[in-house]
């Protein structure tokens, strides 16, 4: 889930809309890792999470035909984690998922509409979707 | 379970109006005999075009080759016969027609025109199940059509016309040689409907005898009266108020749209936007989702049966398989999310479907009457007594899950058959930052490389191969309590008949003769090329067809000349490069043409010898 945090802590302090962008990217390949971790039918959030990753991997190739999406990833290569971390339960990974949902919703959304070109407020606006997908499956809310 | 009308609703209303007719017969003698000639004709036309669909394969088969074809095959070809022969004496007559709408006066003849009618809507019945294909063939358009063109089916279906014909036969030759005064009609008429009943007779003796040979099962029987209407049952979303019944009716209606998404999804055109990444995901997701729904179901009818009950078994062993599907899907959308396609965002008819199917089953599985798929937390299975009060309530919910089960398994191959084509195409791409440094490419994205797809393809077919064996278990269980879906795994053991050997077609191929029927009836490269690019009109389809035709001629004819086929001409290397060719060459081949085959095969022989040694 540390993952999540620092995914978190990026989309917040991008500024600019290559950085959103990057940010974004980068926050739902950081969703598919954790999903992929605590994909066990015992949890009660295995449906959740098996229909939240396929709305996730959709996200992050909705930003992928963005023209402003930077084409190598900004600081640096991801952290190689990708197993449940021990004592975090799956709901307590899935709150987390949800609040990062929840903010890359927001940031999408800003996104869609300042983006000064068209095809980068479409794939803005296709990741907004998806992102508030992704929190609508965790929560049973929308963001 | 989906109130589909199937054939057998036909066949049994063509056979109650020759009851009908049969049983006033002591009354229906009396009557006009050129009504009865007239609407004898029509059942005889319907009977004729039954028999054509039956012994197409043979169209080509020349007459002295008839005596290598099998017992059935042979009493197909002379049915056929029998009923042009018929037909012929009836429409010698040239009687004229009732006004339109006039229903005839006479009893029998308005019982044969209702009879015809009820045959000719089981034939558009059972021709829902198939489009026009290439070269004047015809093409599958569900899951079903393989088992109506099978063997056993086959000779079920002519066994069920025999007996009706040989009936009409009775019916009409007793009003042609009455000797009531009041039956209308002159000596030569009378005449020409008793030969023809005589022949419609020869048409059921025919079969009979075939029959004998080697009789239809019971079973063939019951299996061709199942066959339903290829359509659509009406999409449906459960609104929390259906009873356990109500959720197997609607998760089998919603197995069903799906299969039939799946398999429009399967034969779609390379270029089709219908093949999306997120249509792919979507059923992957869905389709592990069902898997687990059938995995706690079935574990939910285990527990409701009694511990030494053979079915207990046999339900956990079914609730391991499914499982193991559930993971194999797991497997597939893991695979997914490393590549994408160039039409992203496109849900298709078949992801719309399987999410529906996840909601059904998962509404029949879990206890609350609320459950959906963003219901996220977990939510306790439906209790044991809950989902089958009774003994008899067992078969409704085993149907409902062999129907997920077979949907899940072609959903599989059907997405596995729309990744190859996509691949074909250059569709399937991937996110360039998920490649390795070495690959500098200035785009977001590129074509996957081909051990991704491979990958990816061997996923997909590692699930299939897991969902069918989850299917077969599941079968078992159908036979066991009687579902009704067991009719799904009789069909696929129809299908399985070798498809060639239609009656004895193989018999007469593997003699080496010459059969250049519709059997392989796959479209050369020109045709290919056409329905690739979307080209439906059938005249153009057809030139496609003739030109293929005279491509394979050609070559034929070059080959048989022995022209440029010596080794180490430059000819010879100029073929061996070129695909397009190698199109040509292979359609030749599948042409069926036995001169063809001989020296194309024997050309591919040599050229696999090693070289010649150098002097």
């Amino acid at each position: 889930v540390n993952r999540i945090v620092s995914a978190e802590k990026r989309l917040r302090e991008a500024s600019d809309l290559p950085a959103v962008l990057d940010a974004a990217y980068n926050a739902f390949e950081d969703m598919l890792a954790v999903f992929g971790a605590y994909e066990d039918p015992a949890d009660g959030t295995f449906a959740a999470f098996v229909m939240s990753a396929a709305s996730a991997a959709d996200g992050r190739d909705a930003i992928l035909f963005a023209p402003s999406l930077p084409p190598h990833r900004l600081g640096g290569p991801p952290a190689l984690e990708d197993e449940a971390q021990p004592g975090v339960s799956a709901y307590q990974a899935a709150r987390a998922l949800a609040g990062l949902a929840r903010l890359l919703a927001a940031r999408l959304e800003q996104a869609a509409r300042s983006a000064p070109d068209a095809p980068d407020r479409a794939a803005c606006a296709e990741a907004w979707r998806d992102a508030r997908c992704i929190h609508v499956l965790l929560t049973g809310a929308e963001p | 379970v989906t109130s589909q009308p199937t054939f057998g609703d036909f066949l049994q209303a063509a056979g109650r109006q020759l009851d009908t007719a049969g049983a006033s017969m002591t009354t229906a003698a009396n009557g006009d005999v050129d009504e009865v000639t007239q609407s004898l004709l029509r059942v005889v036309t319907v009977l004729d075009r039954y028999a054509r669909d039956a012994t197409f394969p043979f169209d080509e088969v020349a007459a002295a080759d008839t005596p290598l074809l099998n017992a059935w095959a042979r009493a197909s070809l002379d049915a056929r016969q029998a009923l042009a022969n018929a037909a012929a004496l009836l429409r010698t007559r040239g009687v004229p027609g009732p006004q339109p709408g006039t229903p005839p006066a006479t009893t029998l003849a308005r019982h044969l025109d209702s009879a015809a009618v009820s045959l000719a809507a089981g034939r558009d019945l059972l021709q829902t199940h198939f489009a026009p294909g290439p070269r004047g063939g015809r093409q599958s358009r569900s899951d079903w059509a393989p088992a109506i063109g099978s063997p056993p089916v086959t000779r079920a279906l002519l066994s069920e016309l025999a007996s009706l014909a040989q009936q009409v036969a009775a019916q009409g030759a007793a009003l042609a040689w009455s000797p009531l005064p009041r039956t209308r009609g002159t000596r030569e008429d009378r005449r020409s409907l008793g030969a023809a009943c005589q022949w419609l007779d020869v048409f059921g003796a025919t079969i009979q005898a075939a029959q004998q040979d080697e009789p239809t099962p019971d079973g063939d029987r019951e299996l061709l009266h199942a066959i339903p209407l290829n359509a659509l049952p009406p999409r449906r979303v459960p609104d929390g108020s259906e009873p356990v019944a109500g959720l197997c009716d609607g998760a089998t209606g919603s197995a069903l749209r799906a299969r039939h998404a799946a398999w429009d999804a399967a034969v779609q055109a390379t270029w089709s936007p219908g093949t999306s990444v997120t249509s792919l995901r979507r059923v992957a997701a869905a389709s592990t989702l069902t898997s687990y729904h059938c995995e706690v179901l079935l574990r939910t009818l285990a527990a409701r049966t009694p511990e030494a009950a053979e079915n207990r078994a046999a339900l956990l062993r079914a609730a391991d398989a499914a499982g193991r599907a559930r993971a194999s899907w797991l497997s597939v959308a893991n695979a997914l999310k490393q590549v994408t396609t160039d039409t992203p965002g496109y849900v298709s008819p078949a992801a719309a479907e399987a999410s529906n199917l996840a909601l059904w089953t998962g509404r029949l599985a879990y206890a609350s009457p609320e459950w959906t798929l963003v219901s996220g937390p977990a939510h306790p299975a439906r209790a044991p007594h809950d989902l089958a009060p009774g003994t008899e309530d067992i078969p409704a919910v085993v149907a409902a899950i062999h129907h997920s089960c077979e949907t899940l398994t072609q959903l599989t191959w059907a997405d596995r058959e729309q990744i190859r084509t996509a691949a074909r195409a250059g569709r399937i791409l991937v996110p360039t930052r998920s490649l390795p440094d070495n690959y500098d490419i200035p785009h977001p994205y590129a074509h996957a490389p081909l051990g991704r797809v491979d990958s990816l393809l061997g996923v997909y077919e590692a699930a299939g191969a897991a969902n069918a064996r989850t299917r077969d278990a599941v079968a078992d269980i159908a036979e066991a309590t009687c579902a009704p879906s067991r009719m799904l795994t009789a069909a696929r053991a129809a299908a399985r008949a070798r498809p060639d050997d239609r009656l004895g077609v193989e018999r007469v191929r593997s003699s080496g003769l010459p059969v250049q029927g519709k059997v392989p009836d796959l479209p050369g490269p020109v045709e290919s090329t056409l329905r690739e690019l979307g080209v439906t009109a059938s005249d153009l389809l057809r030139r496609g067809a003739k030109i293929d035709r005279a491509g394979e001629r050609l070559i034929s004819a070059a080959v048989g000349e022995g022209q440029s086929l010596r080794r180490g001409q430059p000819g010879e290397q100029t073929r061996q490069r070129s695909a397009a060719t190698a199109a040509l060459i292979n359609h030749a081949l599948a042409s069926g043409d036995s001169r063809a085959i001989a020296l194309l095969r024997g050309q591919t022989q040599r050229q696999s010898e090693p070289p010649e040694r150098e002097p």
